[in-house]
């Protein structure tokens, strides 16, 4: 009964959402200006069916109820309550009902951000916004019904959840992701209601430039956790893969930096305007397209979702008519640049634009290596390549170095023209003596100097100066430091972030260390002048798996560490997982990963040293922070 | 020339939507056209139920028929179980069991608890049938067509509702 009104109420949601689709348009068509006053209850209403039928859902994963097919294939009798709340999600058909709630919570969110609704822009934000949530409700129901019943054969037990799917990292990694992925629709809406309403002054570009860096800041939180998921869950001791899923967070999370800044010019000048608009469809068509690639079975990844072509075309079908619509009316609106257009090699605006390009590029390069393997199979008639690695970090390289060069001293380019160049000989030297003490430091702790931490530290060096040691010198110079510092705290922090996150990059593929081996209990391995002792190995049972647990001591000159490696069988599916062991420590972690029982007691091992590694996830959650102060902080100024 | 420019993000996503259309085409089917219209493969194994019985292609008789790939350990197989059996009880068509790198005690069990649906299990232990099928797990199964090739090949549960879309056609 429960099932069957969550049903109902995600049925209601998409009348509603029909409604609200189509309403602002006749508005518009018949340009009377009456009160839009329906905008508001509607979009709390929509918000509020969705997410009532969700707890549904939530409802029938927590009371076992496998008459549901969603429920029987995801859950199991087994599974710890916390896990199966979030099994609602673990998989496509009901992760999809969160991404309607998730782009319907934003719609909220901006409504009611704004004093005013009576206008044609936000009307039409709204109308957009509906068919969004729309198309992907009718998606839901008609071809991912996580409703459907599995009556009269219902089963007595569920097949359970993935089981590397059984981690707390993961189960707010989708939320957090689908917060960013959908949050891509809002910057989207407002471009298309901003050309169908002609209205791209600079409220536009003020409107939209928060809720782009909002969701852009979900997404790096989203994939932030990906990454570290991924880095103790597989066993490999990676934190990014260049698989295929990953790329479609990663090219929308970099045309959505693009978009921000961009808008910052359109806002400021009132330049770019073309560009931000078609960087907000560009966004959300990136964002459309990841949903295509992983879940229409075009490109196989270790990212499991079923498998169903029939998806994949309804998905391609809303990527048709959203993108290829909203391009249609951008090639037919076309705004004239305004006469005052005219800003020099040296100014703000010429660092944005080559920000932008670099940026666009990159995502662009990107997007082309994941799809290539479908391009050649196509071209050579069914023969397979794979685009790996070496592409993709040989591509990235230039591009870093170029965008971290430029974000060091984009700070204190003037509009239009940079007229004192003062600030290069300060931030070179805060910049060389921040250089100097680092590889210092990498080379008190390495003992050697290799050419990539190098760069990595130069660019690290250089964003800093210019981004926060700087801005502190002189704050503190003229005695302002408060001023200073709280006008661009987002800023700050997001660009610190960027600095940690490269250096950790740099570090961490240059002096990480690693070692397979076969050890019988008593046996030790040193590794970097660290000992790897094996101490013993023993069968534990957890609720729904059996695990085997090995004890590991890692020994250096003083201390003693001890660390737990565990290889777990889910019972359920009987599928493996590795629970790699890992500690943490500022500069470096210690990391064993169990492998293959090979003969008796006798076990491989991966063992590894990952150096900086914690810096990396540490600057992408400085980015997110920066990102939330700063448009947070544009939302309560604005609206 | 600035219309042109205008029109050229247009223009590449369009061709995009249309390459992606046809690369979803072409794909649907790799799954599963290795072995779609092809011989069900030889083998020559035990059954479940007696280990000194040795079957082969010859003994899946009375065709149409399916081939349900299963095991204890896998319980997605119990969730499509139920089905199974209101499949044998209404006659709809005959099932044989690929009983899938198991033991032949705690499957006999299991049948003997929950019913048994199948004509008779195959004792594939090793996995070598399930190899040439190309298995990936279980549950899968095959339909076998009254001219003895491989009709269908579903991976996962069998449902009422893959049934109608993906089985029931071949059994008018």
């Amino acid at each position: 009964m429960i099932p069957e009104i969550g049903h109902i109420l995600l049925i209601a949601a998409l009348v509603v959402s029909f409604v609200g689709s189509v309403l602002p348009f006749f508005d518009l068509a018949s340009k009377k200006s009456y009160s839009q006053s329906y905008i508001k209850p509607f979009s709390i209403f929509l918000f509020l069916l969705i997410f009532f039928s969700f707890l549904t859902l939530i409802y029938s994963f927590l009371v076992d109820d496998f008459s549901l097919t969603y429920v029987a294939e995801n859950s199991n009798t087994l599974l710890p309550n916390y896990f199966k709340f979030a099994a609602t999600w673990g998989a496509h058909e009901g992760s999809l009902v969160l991404w309607t709630l998730c782009i319907s919570l934003w719609l909220v969110a901006f409504i009611y951000s704004k004093k005013e609704v009576d206008n044609a822009f936000t009307s039409v934000t709204f109308g957009i916004m509906s068919q969004v949530i729309f198309a992907f409700l009718i998606f839901t129901l008609l071809t991912s019904n996580p409703f459907e019943r599995l009556l009269p054969f219902s089963p007595m037990q569920g097949s359970d959840l993935n089981p590397s799917l059984q981690d707390f990292a993961f189960t707010i990694h989708p939320p957090l992701l689908y917060m960013g992925y959908s949050g891509l629709a809002l910057p989207f809406s407002l471009a298309v209601a901003a050309m169908m309403t002609n209205n791209i002054e600079s409220s536009w570009a003020r409107t939209s430039r928060p809720w782009s860096l909002l969701s852009c800041s979900f997404l790096t939180l989203g994939i932030g956790l990906g990454s570290w998921w991924a880095y103790y869950e597989l066993g490999w001791g990676g934190w990014w893969f260049w698989d295929p899923v990953e790329n479609a967070a990663f090219v929308p999370w970099l045309i959505s930096i693009a978009l921000f800044h961009s808008l910052i010019v359109t806002e400021k000048r009132g330049l770019f305007k073309n560009w931000s608009l078609l960087l907000s469809i560009l966004s959300f068509a990136a964002s459309l397209l990841g949903t295509f690639l992983v879940r229409s079975g075009v490109l196989t990844s270790v990212h499991a979702f079923a498998l169903d072509p029939e998806r994949g075309l309804f998905i391609l079908g809303i990527f048709a008519f959203f993108i290829i619509g909203s391009l249609v009316i951008y090639s037919l609106k076309n705004y004239k640049l305004s006469p005052t257009s005219i800003y020099d090699l040296t100014s703000k605006e010429f660092g944005f634009l080559l920000n932008n390009l670099l940026l666009v590029v990159l995502a662009v390069s990107i997007m082309f290596g994941t799809l290539f393997p479908i391009l050649y199979e196509a071209y050579t008639q069914g023969k397979q390549v794979s685009v790996g690695p070496p592409y993709f970090n040989f591509l990235i390289m230039p591009f870093a170095i170029g965008l971290g060069l430029l974000q060091g001293v984009g700070l204190y380019l003037g509009w239009g023209q940079t007229k004192n160049f003062s600030f290069v000989s300060r931030v070179a030297i805060e910049a060389s003596v921040l250089f100097i003490f680092i590889n210092i430091v990498l080379y008190l702790l390495f003992g050697k100097f290799n050419s990539s931490a190098v760069i990595a530290s130069l660019l690290f060096a250089w964003i800093v100066a210019g981004n926060f040691l700087d801005i502190i010198i002189r704050g503190f110079q003229a005695n302002k430091l408060r001023v200073f510092i709280s006008a661009r705290l987002g800023m700050i922090f997001a660009h610190t972030g960027i600095a940690f996150l490269v250096l950790g990059i740099g570090v961490v593929s240059s002096f990480s260390s690693e070692k397979e081996l076969i050890l019988g209990p008593g046996d030790s391995y040193d590794l970097e002048g660290y000992s790897f002792k094996f101490e013993e190995i023993n069968f534990q049972k957890g609720p729904n798996y059996s695990a085997q647990v090995a004890k590991i001591n890692i020994t250096d000159q003083e201390d003693t560490l001890t660390l737990i490696s565990e290889k777990r069988n889910y019972t359920a599916s009987n599928q493996t997982t590795t629970e790699a062991g890992i500690i943490a420590e500022v500069f470096k972690d210690y990391y064993v990963a169990l492998g293959e029982n090979v003969s008796n007691d006798n076990w491989s091992f991966r063992l590894q040293i990952k150096p900086f590694v914690r810096w990396i996830w540490f600057g992408a959650l400085l980015v997110a922070i920066g990102g939330f102060i700063s448009s947070l902080g544009h939302l309560r100024k604005g609206s | 020339m600035n219309k042109i420019i205008h029109t050229v993000p247009l223009v590449f996503f369009g061709f995009l939507v249309a390459f992606l259309f046809f690369s979803l085409g072409n794909k649907n089917d790799q799954l599963e056209s290795v072995l779609i219209d092809q011989n069900f493969p030889n083998f020559s194994l035990t059954t479940l139920e007696d280990a000194n019985r040795i079957i082969g292609k010859e003994d899946i008789v009375d065709l149409p028929a399916l081939v349900n790939v299963w095991a204890t350990w896998c319980i997605t197989c119990k969730v499509e179980h139920p089905f199974l059996m209101s499949l044998k009880e209404n006659s709809v068509i005959n099932i044989y069991g690929l009983n899938y790198k198991d033991s032949r005690d705690k499957a006999l069990i299991t049948l003997e608890q929950d019913g048994n649906p199948f004509i008779y299990s195959i004792f594939d232990k090793t996995g070598s049938l399930a190899m040439d099928l190309g298995v990936y797990g279980a549950p899968e199964t095959f339909l076998i067509g009254a001219d003895g090739l491989i009709k269908v090949r579903h991976v996962g549960a069998l449902t009422p509702v893959v049934w109608e879309k993906k089985f029931s056609m071949f059994l008018k």
